[in-house]
């Protein structure tokens, strides 16, 4: 102990303050270990009364959300035995495995969609953030408003217009129209977010960088780009899980080739309403990689969420 | 400033080298940065709004491309605005809106009051607590509905067991009066880490001296919070408030996957409104003048609050 | 102290300075949208837009006076 403070809290304080906060994150986390533990349920588990905590784990759920099903005859059944692991697991409700469903191509579709667009909003915010962090870029404080105004746009309102310009340029339900738009969309959080991480760059490294002959170009590759990479790296993260979670846009403008996941998992159905074990399943494959670059992401979370704002 | 080190240092170098150092002037350098993102930006959003303005004066209709588009000057507007069903969808927006915050500022402010205590392990709990935020709406918004569910939701039944309510005697999603109500207990829980993040970045800029300064005042521990620090956090909730406000007042991807605005329209936000009138029915301009009315009021919150945004950056 | 404040800020609105105008143009702002979502009066929401568009229009002018 480095001696008495009176801002210190007492031993009894830290307990009471423990017990509550970790009872919150106990509860507020129950529905995500739920939809977890549903992904490994058999159908009649996942709507037993009452609710299971626990049950026998089989992977229904994740057989159903890869694959398409058909019911077979038993004569059809008995004569050919199943091949395959998940062939058998169907296998009890008297079905085949006839083909794979869309989910695997429309997770594809959201890492493609959401790499695409974070390498372009990283790789146009990192210049712009660079020049609004040390050039005198006239109206700088309105262009930044106005990129950061773009952020707010409800989505909707913009999604008119934006479909009858797809639909125009033939951009419509492609990847590349996808990647644009969200492009656009992070790109305010792009430049907000790195002139943060730029501005506490010292400009001292880049002075030196010129005196010792180097154009700004060469100070800026060189010099400020590998200084500013945590930065960068954190920002591509949240352009990532923004366009990873986007649900408005692409429910409007994507229908077949370009759908990401997040409007299809709602649409999994199985018998007599949506397969609660393959949903779950989906939902868990979509939202555990969220899960851990949150973590990875902690120490920068504030500035994300605030537009690099609050720095902490 | 920067400019005059590095003019020096490149007026102090022969006039061919300086050109090599300096290579593009300063300016030039600039545009070349920055131009992509503008145009990006007025590509995607500034001519759709354009283009959205001019629609919201006409009458066009997407699926009826043949009707003749006539300019019907401010009716649009003057439909929208004396419309009581439209009214009705922005006091479900208000209702929605008044809750969320009222709910995410009191348990946010409490668990960043709690976690400030310091106790051991909060870095973890923090972590923890945060995740829903970060997740799909959409995705976690449709899984909600599971838990909703009478009889064999795990909501219901926690309600049931500290209740003693029968968990199939209700409906979140399906009752008139408690629909709006599984939409604000889903957004709370949702982003109360939200506005927890950020009261918490503001209990930690309180420096502790003030807080021994009010010590030797003999100044008592229920006082320091009122004058200490909820007047230091304030700014800091004001953000958040502002923040949440704009994000729910333009709410649609939890909301449509929970209720999708029913039952009844109960839960229609005006987003989900909106989508209805523009891609359900189809009335282009009209819904384009719904959009612009959407646009100025979020419009005009943004720049409160890239004002509030700049106050706390001062601090 | 109160009165000192309006005494301040109304120098300030003459003057032409950013300060007080720029939460002129909030109040306006706000009025707008409590007036879009309130419950109680149909007029109130008829004219919320009108107020709104002013309130926004004003912020954008005033945010370029000088402190």
């Amino acid at each position: 102990m480095s001696g008495f403070s009176v801002t210190e809290p007492s031993r009894g304080q830290k307990w009471i303050a423990g017990i509550l906060v970790v009872t919150y994150a106990l509860v507020t986390l129950l529905p995500l270990l739920w939809i977890i533990a549903t992904g490994f349920k058999s159908p009649s588990d996942a709507i037993a009364y009452p609710p299971k905590a626990v049950f026998e784990p089989t992977l229904e759920g994740y057989v159903n959300l890869f694959t398409t099903r058909t019911r077979q005859t038993p004569d059809y059944l008995a004569e050919n035995p199943p091949e395959t692991w998940y062939d058998e697991i169907v296998r009890k409700y008297d079905m085949v495995v006839v083909g794979p469903s869309r989910y695997g191509e429309r997770f594809l579709n959201s890492i493609i969609i959401g790499f695409g667009s974070t390498f372009l909003s990283v790789f146009l915010g990192t210049l712009a953030a660079y020049a609004f962090s040390r050039y005198k870029v006239p109206l700088k404080d309105d262009l930044l408003f106005f990129i950061l105004s773009t952020r707010m746009m409800p989505p909707i309102a913009v999604a008119i217009p934006i479909f009858l310009m797809f639909r125009s340029l033939g951009l419509s339900d492609t990847h590349a129209g996808m990647i644009l738009l969200y492009t656009a969309v992070n790109l305010s959080l792009a430049v907000w977010l790195l002139k943060g991480f730029i501005d506490e760059i010292p400009r001292e490294y880049e002075e030196a960088a010129l005196i010792d002959g180097y154009t700004r170009f060469q100070a800026f590759y060189k010099v400020v780009l590998p200084q500013a990479a945590t930065g960068i790296a954190s920002t591509a993260i949240f352009c990532l899980i923004f366009a990873w979670n986007e649900y408005a846009f692409a429910v409007l403008l994507t229908s077949g080739t370009a759908q990401t996941a997040p409007p299809f998992i709602p649409t999994i159905i199985g018998v007599g309403g949506q397969d609660w074990p393959a949903v779950a399943a989906g939902a868990t494959l979509f939202l555990l990689p969220v899960m851990v670059f949150t973590i990875l992401l902690r120490k920068h979370l504030l500035r994300g969420i605030t537009f690099g704002a609050v720095r902490k | 400033m920067s400019g005059t080190v590095m003019e020096r240092a490149a007026n102090a170098t022969p006039p061919k080298l300086a050109r090599q150092i300096k290579g593009l002037s300063d300016k030039t350098i600039a545009w070349i940065f920055v131009a992509p993102t503008i145009f990006l930006l007025l590509a995607v959003n500034i001519f759709p709004l354009i283009w959205t303005i001019r629609l919201s004066f006409t009458n066009f209709r997407v699926n009826r491309a043949n009707l003749e588009t006539k300019f019907v000057g401010l009716r649009n507007y003057e439909r929208i605005l004396t419309d009581s069903d439209i009214w009705l969808t922005m006091q479900a927006t208000a209702h929605f809106l008044f809750w969320t915050l009222f709910f995410q500022v009191l348990i946010g402010f409490a668990l960043a009051w709690l976690i400030n205590r310091k106790f051991k392990g909060n870095d973890l709990w923090t972590t923890i607590i945060v995740l829903p935020m970060m997740l799909s709406p959409a995705v976690v918004g449709n899984f909600w509905t599971f838990l909703y569910q009478p009889q064999i939701g795990l909501f219901n039944y926690a309600i049931a067991f500290l209740t003693g309510a029968d968990p199939s005697s209700f409906s979140m999603i399906g009752e008139v009066s408690l629909a709006p109500w599984s939409i604000v207990i889903v957004d709370t829980w949702m982003w109360t880490p939200f506005v927890m993040l950020i009261c918490l970045a503001g209990l930690r800029s309180i420096p502790d001296s003030i807080y021994e300064a009010a010590e030797c005042d003999r100044a008592s521990k229920w006082r320091q919070f009122w004058t200490i620090t909820v007047p230091m956090v304030l700014p800091f909730l004001m953000l958040a408030v502002l923040f949440r406000g704009i994000e729910n007042f333009k709410m649609f991807d939890l909301v449509v996957q929970l209720t999708g605005g029913g039952p009844g329209s109960t839960t229609e936000l005006t987003s989900i409104n909106l989508k209805r009138e523009a891609f359900e029915k189809w009335r282009t301009g009209y819904a384009s003048a719904y959009a612009i009315i959407l646009f100025v009021t979020v419009f005009g919150l943004a720049s409160i609050y890239v004002k509030a945004l700049n106050k706390v950056k001062e601090r | 102290m109160i009165i000192d404040f309006f005494k301040t800020q109304i120098k300030g609105l003459i003057r032409l300075r950013r300060g007080p105008w720029e939460m002129l143009a909030s109040i306006l702002i706000a009025l707008g949208v409590v007036m879009l979502m309130q419950p109680f009066a149909l007029v109130a929401y008829t004219y919320s837009f009108f107020v709104l568009l002013v309130g926004t229009v004003m912020f954008i002018v005033v945010s370029h006076f000088p402190e």
